[in-house]
């Protein structure tokens, strides 16, 4: 993806004192405002506060990408922070919630609020420090001009102006004060950029911003909200996608105490009340029959599952080429050629907080004010305005805390928050939709299961000549975001992304996806394509080393040797494993994998206590570039570990005449704290711009397990979840 | 009408007696820090303190909690410095933060009924709560750290 760096071209201040904000422009540029209380939109009413900076010397960031746990609303403050030499103790960050003049956005999202895909310090990081550098030179001027000394001769520390010849010195505060400032005028240069040798902020391991909130039970949820005269909405949702229901009475839930309202939706029945357990008793007491026709229901995952397994090993099924390297393709018919396949099921995201939506249609039916947890503020206001057929400004809307997403709340809105608003608008009064964990469980947008065939020729050592990697999978992203899919090209990166193995050198190189039409419902989930591909690819690497009679590392280095980065986090990794080396009845297993341009290497240590698998121990070695926050990137590898030890263990959905068979955490169950490892994490820096690791901790981790799996007992595991699994 | 003992005040509950506490706590009482996470006794998001035990409070009636003495996150301590709390922040447990309450919660019953676990004892009990976001080895450390400095 391409990272646009934005210029200044056009500024502006308003007159006024108080605290100052650093505003953003519509193009993205820094300049200097005074107090909300006092200010006047610019001409044009182009202006967006970044930074805030009041009397006291405190200062609020604002960020972009919405908080789910990742730890944004403190990392990416940091970034600005640094910049600015502001002091971090005098820092809060506030969450952005719309961004009507398009300044907010990642730039690595295509320029709009959209949290997915660890992109969000890779995305803004350049552009935050320049937002930052430009704040900072500005506070400069004010001073200079204040004391009436040269600009070039004022500097700052911790979130101090100083002007050493003179000795004269004033906090942030005290320039936010200043009655009459003199305000800079003309195009500010792009600003010097501070030198890491001189980072304080960036690097370090400050405390996130949103924990101690999180320790006293604070946060607001979406869940949470609470507006004057709302109603709790819960619905009775088509048992099967694409079905309509018929009321054939709703006389018993009307009956219920509490219960306001029954309202027949295209795909569902709502009941709003004045408290959920009343809409939800309201609900039970439903009689509904539904249209019976979809064709979902001749869905079956077992089936699907079939037919790609079918649609993998069919040569002649169309494929899409991803990747292609290398000319050789009659390689792949040759007699020598080895084959291994594998194979990923449906799994849930299970995210914490069952999905909810708060919403209050005005009177006019034209415009709402939203509450909804969501990945993507930007696609959530469009597809408001769409569904009131009104323009996005009448949209008021709060991006709340998430209590998880992990890719679940990309695009939901389309779904969820247009029943609330649907509903707001039939009520004529604030509605809160929530779904019940068995909704969440039953409706849920699965990452799809994948069939995997890699093919090798082998040269005399046992070292690929040529590599095919064909996964058969329906398309996400043709479910997902149906409006950015091109019918043409049919690429589909949320689940052909990471089958490029883009590091390695296999002589000849292929990946491709055989698309099959889904069967289900499909939203990425934590690591995207690179976690089912890699476990494919890793897990194939390992068998042709076996077969070759070389040791997995050595085999890793040659077919790695032109990426020195790679070979970096290999090396470290085999090291703080002392790889190869497991005490009595354990064995090691080993995989690179990346995500994007993080690259990783892990190292998992098992054994079968009975029939149990245990993962005793987990090292990972990771090259982000730069670590801008440590801890929390810690914190992320721990949690993307986690992530893939439970899909090996035992998360599978699994889907009966298109209805999902599992209803609750009893038979959808996420690991819990008595299957953890060890985990130990080391950073391998190589100085390359920052990039995400959020995921990176899933890619690396089924097919460590399942190499060090197949060294203890001699069988491959070559499905997730393992077969024998738990 | 249930008249219950929340966070150490009495408090008159205008529900059903078959109402879950969870629901009561949150939508009555405006406590929200108790979250919803699956209504079935299986993910701890709801864990609340008892008579000093943690229990699912989705998984009690008002009715059956009226009589009890009922704490929540809110009435953990005054200010939030509970020890368990000042473990969480210094090993800097919390991700998404939705279970964390109810992680809190149950780390301080335990605490409180067994104030040096193994390490044993503290999986086995935590392991009444789910997390998805992966913050488990966060939570045994901070479980360690609270009860070395308890």
């Amino acid at each position: 993806m391409k990272v646009h760096t934005r210029h200044p071209t056009r500024r502006g201040f308003l007159k006024g004192s108080g605290a100052l904000s650093f505003a953003l422009l519509a193009t993205g540029s820094a300049a200097v405002l005074p107090s909300a209380t006092e200010a006047q939109p610019l001409p044009d009413g182009r202006v967006t506060a970044w930074v805030t900076i009041t009397p006291d010397n405190r200062m609020t960031i604002m960020f972009g990408s919405a908080e789910m746990g990742q730890g944004v609303s403190t990392s990416l403050p940091m970034i600005v922070a640094e910049e600015l030499d502001a002091d971090w103790s005098t820092v809060a960050s506030e969450q952005v919630s719309t961004d009507p003049e398009g300044v907010y956005g990642n730039p690595m999202a295509g320029g709009i609020l959209f949290a997915a895909g660890s992109s969000s310090v890779e995305g803004y990081f350049t552009y935050l420090r320049q937002a930052g550098a430009q704040a900072r030179q500005i506070l400069i001027r004010i001073a200079g001009a204040h004391w009436g000394v040269p600009p070039e001769e004022v500097t700052t520390r911790q979130s101090t102006v100083l002007h050493e010849p003179t000795g004269a010195v004033m906090t942030y505060g005290e320039v936010a004060a200043l009655p009459d400032p003199v305000w800079p005028s003309g195009e500010m240069p792009q600003a010097e950029l501070k030198l890491r040798a001189d980072w304080s902020i960036m690097g370090t391991d400050v405390e996130r911003l949103d924990i101690p909130g999180k320790t006293t039970g604070a946060p607001v949820y979406s869940i949470d909200v609470e507006v004057p005269d709302m109603l709790h909405g819960a619905l009775l949702l088509s048992p099967v996608e694409g079905e309509t229901p018929t009321l054939n009475s709703d006389t018993d839930a009307r009956a219920v105490d509490g219960v306001v309202d029954v309202i027949v939706m295209d795909h569902a029945v709502a009941v709003l009340a004045r408290s959920y357990t009343a809409a939800l008793a309201g609900r039970d007491a439903l009689d509904v029959r539904w249209t019976e026709t979809s064709p979902f229901r001749k869905a079956n995952s077992a089936d699907e599952l079939a037919a790609l397994a079918a649609a993998a090993d069919d040569m002649s099924a169309d494929a899409v080429v991803w990747e292609s390297r290398g000319g050789d393709q009659a390689a792949f018919s040759s007699a020598d050629v080895v084959t291994g396949t594998y194979t990923t099921e449906h799994v849930y995201h299970a995210q914490m907080e069952p999905l909810n939506a708060v919403a209050s249609v005005d009177a006019d039916g034209m415009g709402a004010e939203i509450w909804l947890g969501t990945q993507s503020q930007t696609a959530s206001i469009m597809i408001a305005a769409a569904v009131l057929g009104t323009t996005p400004d009448r949209i008021r809307f709060h991006a709340m805390q998430m209590g998880g997403a992990f890719g679940r709340r990309t695009v939901f809105a389309r779904e969820q928050m247009r029943d609330a608003l649907l509903l707001s608008k039939a009520a004529g009064r604030p509605v809160k939709l929530v779904w019940t964990r068995e909704d969440d469980v039953k409706n849920g947008w699965l990452r799809p299961a994948t069939v995997q065939r890699l093919d090798a020729a082998l040269d005399a050592e046992g070292y690929p000549t040529a590599l095919r990697h064909r996964i058969a999978s329906p398309s996400i992203f043709q479910f997902a975001m149906p409006d950015r899919w091109n019918p043409e090209t049919r690429r589909d990166l949320l689940v052909m992304e990471g089958a490029e193995s883009s590091d390695y050198d296999f002589g000849t190189f292929q990946a491709e996806h055989v698309l099959v039409p889904r069967r289900s419902r499909l939203s990425a989930w934590r690591g995207i394509g690179w976690a089912p591909n890699c476990f494919a690819r890793e897990c194939f690497m390992d068998e042709l080393a076996e077969r070759a009679g070389i040791d997995p590392v050595s085999y890793r280095r040659r077919l790695l040797a032109g990426s020195p980065r790679a070979l970096a986090v290999l090396d470290a990794a085999v090291a703080m494993s002392d790889f190869g080396n497991p005490p009595e009845g354990r064995a090691h297993g080993i995989a690179f994998a990346g995500y994007k341009k993080t690259l990783a290497t892990g190292v998992a240590e098992v054994s079968y206590e009975g029939e149990r698998l245990r993962v005793h121990r987990f090292w990972t070695a990771i090259d982000p570039g730069i670590v801008i926050h440590p801890q929390a990137y810690r914190a992320q590898v721990e949690g993307g570990i986690l992530f893939g030890l439970s899909s090996v263990l035992r998360e599978r959905s699994t889907f009966t005449k298109g209805q999902i068979d599992q209803s609750n955490f009893y038979d959808y169950e996420p690991i819990r704290i008595s299957d953890i490892p060890e985990i130990e994490v080391r950073f391998v820096e190589s100085g390359e711009a920052p990039s995400g690791g959020g995921e990176i901790g899933v890619p690396m981790t089924a097919p460590a397990i399942s190499n060090a799996v197949r060294r203890l007992t001699g069988e491959s595991q070559r499905r997730l979840p393992f077969v024998t699994g738990s | 009408m249930v008249t219950l003992n929340v966070n150490g005040r009495t408090v008159d509950v205008n529900a059903a007696p078959d109402t879950p506490l969870l629901w009561a706590l949150r939508d009555e009482l405006k406590l929200k820090g108790t979250r919803y996470g699956c209504g079935a006794g299986m993910c701890g998001a709801c864990t609340v303190h008892i008579d000093g035990q943690a229990t699912f409070s989705c998984q009690m009636t008002i009715g059956d909690a009226a009589g009890a003495e009922i704490t929540t996150i809110e009435g953990l301590s005054e200010t939030g410095d509970h020890r368990v709390q000042q473990a969480w922040i210094a090993e800097q447990v919390p991700q998404c933060g939705y279970c964390q309450s109810g992680q809190i919660m149950r780390a301080a019953a335990l605490l409180a009924n067994n104030p040096r676990p193994s390490r044993q004892e503290i999986v086995d009990e935590m392991s009444a709560n789910l997390c998805r976001c992966g913050t488990y080895p966060r939570i045994i450390r901070a479980i360690e750290r609270a009860a070395q400095e308890g």
